[in-house]
C-alpha cells in the first residue's frame, strides 16, 4: 500500500495524501497516549494496593484522561511578567514538534509505514536530540530559578544517555547492516536482535527509560525538590504539551524498541498466522508495560550516581558491545 | 518551478532570515535559537542534494550538540537579560554604504556563479549515502580517519585540562 | 534524486508541519475558551511562596559545560561509527582493525576524563 505511494512520481497529490495519513497517525498517537495515562494509573493503582480512576466514564474510568484534557484546555493561561515572552511561547512547539516527527521513520508493518528513510535510525536519534533544545529554552525562558535549574537537569541528564543509548543501537546496525528500520526488522526475521544483542538490548533500554525521563532516571522532575523542573511556570495547555511530548516519545521509544530488538512484526515461532499488526501491537504493549512497572517498583536514582552511571558504566560497556559484536560477526558468520 | 525549486528558495530564505536574526538580536539565547533555524534549513538544503547522511549529521551535531554546548556555554557566564547595550549603528552615511556593499557583494556573486558548470547533478549519486560514504571512508581515506581519532583525542583532553584549571580555582575558594 | 527519497523527505516535511500546527492549533483554540484575568499576584514568578528575589539567571558550575564538552566529542564518534557498521560486511578484517585503533584512542579519552575526575557529579 504505502510501497506503491512512496515508488509514485511526487506530486502535490501526494503530500495531501500523506498529510491526511500524517493526521490520521497523529490521531491514533494521541487516543494512546490518551489511554496510556489510564493504564499506567490503573496498573501503578493495582502494584500500590489501590484502585486508581475509577468514577468518570465507567467502572473503569474510560474517560478520565478525556476530562482531565477538556479541564487543561479550559484552564486559564498565565505566562509570568518576568519571563521571556516569545520563548516562553516557542518552547513548548520546540519540544513537542520533533517528538511526532521522529514517528515518521517508524515502520508499523509491512504495508502501515511512513518515510523510508536509508538513514532512518539516525534520523530518529538526531531529531529527538532537538527537544532537549526546547527544555532548556523552556527552562531559561520562564525566569524562574527552579524552572532554570530543571531544564539544566534534564539537558545534562539527556545528553549523557543519549550517548550510550546511540552506541548500543550500533551493534544492531552492526548485525543488520542498514541503518533503515524496515532492513532492520527484516534482518529479524528468524533471531530477534533481543536474542543476538542481549547487552545492547539492557543498555538501550535503561538509556531510553533516562531519555524519557521516567522513574527511576525523573530527576528533571524531582517534585520534592524542584517543585516540578522545567516547566514550573508552564500552566493549561502549553503545560500539557511539554506533557504530550514526553508520552509521544513514550509511544516512539517503544515502538523503536519493539523495532529494534523485538522483530517488528514478525510473527513469533509457528503463530504466523496472527497479523503483523496483531504482534506490533503486542510487543509494542510489552514494551509500555515494562516502562510502567518499573516507575512502579524503582525509587529515584541521586543526581551523582545518574551521571555517573551513564558515562563510568554504561559508556564503556556499550563501547565493549561493538567491538564484541564486530569479532563475532567477523569470526563466526 | 518544480516542488524542489520552491523548496530551496523556502530553506534559503529560512538560512539567510536565521543568520540575520542572529546578527541582529541582542539576546544572546535568542542568538542561539535563530542559529538552529539556520543549522536545520541547512540540513533541509542537504536533503535537497540528495545527501541525506551529511543532513542527517547536520541535525546530530549541529542542532543538536553544537548548540547545546552553547547554550551551556552561555549559562556559565553571567548573562543577564536585561543588560541591552545596544550599539550605535552609525549614520545614513553608513547605512548607504552599508547597503552598496550588500549590493555589490551580491552582483559579484550572481556573475560568478551565472555560468559555473556544477557538473553532474544530484541524481548520479548513490542512493544509499552512509554505504557509500563508509566504502571512502574506511578504504581509501584510512589515514585521515586515524587522524581525525587523534584530533578528537587532542580536543578532548585539551578541553578537559583548560577547564579543569577553572575547576581547580572554584575548589579552593 | 528517486521517487522513493523525494517522497520520503515530504513525510517528513508533513510530519513537520503537523508536528507544529497540533500545538499552535490547540492554543487559539484555547484562547477562545479559556478564561484571561490576569492580575499582579497570578504574574509573578513562582517561588515556593516566597517573593522572588534577585535575577533568576544564575551562572552554573562548569561541570555542566564539561560533560556538554563530551557530548560533543563522543556525538562526533559515533557519526564515524554509523557508516562503518553499515559496511563493515564489505570490508572485514582492515575495517576491524581501523576501528579497533579508534575505540582505543576513544576509550583513551575517556580513562583520561575519568583519572581527572571529570565525570564525578557532585
Amino acid at each position: 500500500m504505502m510501497e506503491q505511494w512512496l515508488e509514485s512520481a511526487p506530486s502535490w497529490s501526494n503530500i495531501a495524501l500523506f498529510f491526511g495519513l500524517g493526521a490520521l497517525l497523529l490521531a491514533v498517537v494521541l487516543a494512546f497516549v490518551t489511554y496510556s495515562i489510564l493504564a499506567e494509573r490503573k496498573v501503578m493503582g493495582f502494584m500500590q494496593g489501590r484502585i486508581g480512576p475509577n468514577q468518570v466514564g465507567g467502572r473503569f474510568g474510560l474517560l478520565q484522561t478525556v476530562a482531565d484534557v477538556l479541564k487543561l484546555l479550559l484552564k486559564e493561561d498565565t505566562i509570568p511578567k518576568a519571563a521571556d515572552r516569545p520563548l516562553y511561547v516557542l518552547a513548548p512547539v520546540i519540544a513537542f514538534a520533533p517528538s511526532f516527527m521522529v514517528l515518521a521513520v517508524v515502520p508499523f508493518t509491512d504495508a502501515f509505514r511512513f518515510a523510508d528513510l536509508g538513514v532512518g535510525l539516525l534520523y530518529y536519534i538526531a531529531v529527538s536530540g532537538l527537544t532537549i533544545v526546547g527544555v532548556i529554552t523552556g527552562g531559561w525562558a520562564s525566569n524562574n530559578k527552579y524552572a532554570l535549574l530543571g531544564g539544566m537537569r534534564a539537558a545534562a541528564q539527556m545528553i549523557s544517555y543519549e550517548i550510550p543509548l546511540v552506541m548500543s543501537a550500533l551493534g544492531v546496525v552492526l548485525l543488520a547492516g542498514s541503518m533503515n528500520l524496515v532492513d532492520i526488522v527484516n534482518a529479524q526475521q528468524d533471531v530477534w536482535f533481543l536474542f543476538a544483542q542481549p547487552l545492547a538490548f539492557l543498555i538501550f533500554l535503561i538509556a531510553a527509560v533516562a531519555e524519557l525521563n521516567r522513574t527511576p532516571f525523573d530527576l528533571p522532575e524531582a517534585e520534592s525538590e524542584l517543585v516540578a523542573g522545567f516547566h514550573v511556570e508552564y500552566s493549561g495547555f502549553r503545560w500539557a504539551f511539554f506533557m504530550l511530548a514526553e508520552y509521544v516519545y513514550m509511544f516512539a521509544m517503544a515502538a523503536l524498541i519493539t523495532v529494534l530488538f523485538l522483530g517488528g512484526w514478525h510473527p513469533v515461532a509457528f503463530l504466523g498466522w496472527i497479523p503483523g499488526a496483531v504482534w506490533f501491537a503486542l510487543k509494542f504493549c510489552a514494551v509500555v508495560f515494562v516502562f510502567i512497572w518499573f516507575r512502579a517498583t524503582f525509587p529515584r536514582v541521586r543526581a551523582d550516581q545518574l551521571m555517573e552511571f551513564a558515562w563510568k558504566v554504561l559508556l564503556p560497556l556499550s563501547l565493549a558491545n561493538i567491538v564484541l559484536t564486530a569479532v563475532v560477526k567477523a569470526w563466526f558468520f | 518551478m518544480s516542488g524542489t525549486d520552491i523548496a530551496f528558495f523556502l530553506l534559503a530564505l529560512a538560512a539567510i532570515a536565521g543568520a540575520v536574526m542572529m546578527l541582529q538580536l541582542t539576546n544572546v539565547v535568542h542568538m542561539v535559537l535563530s542559529l538552529v533555524m539556520t543549522f536545520l534549513a541547512i540540513a533541509g538544503l542537504y536533503v535537497l542534494l540528495s545527501a541525506e547522511f551529511v543532513a542527517v549529521v547536520q541535525v546530530l551535531i549541529y542542532s543538536g550538540a553544537i548548540t547545546i554546548i552553547m547554550l551551556f556555554a552561555i549559562m556559565l557566564t553571567r548573562h543577564h537579560a536585561d543588560d541591552k547595550e545596544r550599539q550605535t549603528t552609525g549614520g545614513v552615511g553608513h547605512k548607504a554604504a552599508a547597503a552598496f556593499a550588500v549590493l555589490a557583494f551580491g552582483l559579484a556573486v550572481y556573475a560568478g556563479i551565472r555560468t559555473l558548470d556544477f557538473g553532474a547533478d544530484g541524481s548520479a549519486l548513490p542512493a544509499d549515502n552512509a554505504k557509500a560514504i563508509g566504502q571512502w571512508l574506511y578504504s581509501y581515506y584510512t589515514i585521515p580517519f586515524e587522524i581525525v581519532s587523534v584530533l578528537l583525542l587532542v580536543a578532548l583532553i585539551g578541553a578537559i585540562v583548560l577547564a579543569k584549571k577553572d575547576g581547580k580555582g572554584a575548589e579552593d575558594e | 534524486m528517486s521517487n522513493i527519497y523525494a517522497n520520503s523527505y515530504a513525510i517528513v516535511f508533513v510530519f513537520l508541519c503537523l508536528g507544529v500546527l497540533l500545538p499552535v492549533g490547540a492554543l487559539t483554540l484555547g484562547r477562545w475558551l479559556r478564561p484571561h484575568v490576569p492580575s499582579e499576584a497570578k504574574e509573578t514568578t513562582y517561588e515556593s511562596g516566597n517573593n522572588p528575589f534577585h535575577d533568576s539567571r544564575i551562572q552554573f558550575q562548569v561541570r555542566y559545560y564539561l560533560f556538554a564538552l563530551l557530548f560533543v566529542i563522543f556525538d562526533v564518534e559515533t557519526v564515524f561509527f554509523y557508516p562503518w557498521a553499515v559496511v563493515y560486511d564489505q570490508l572485514g578484517l582492515f575495517a576491524f582493525v581501523e576501528m579497533v585503533l579508534f575505540i582505543t584512542l576513544l576509550a583513551l579519552g575517556l580513562i583520561y576524563a575519568w583519572k581527572k575526575k571529570v565525570l564525578r557529579w557532585m
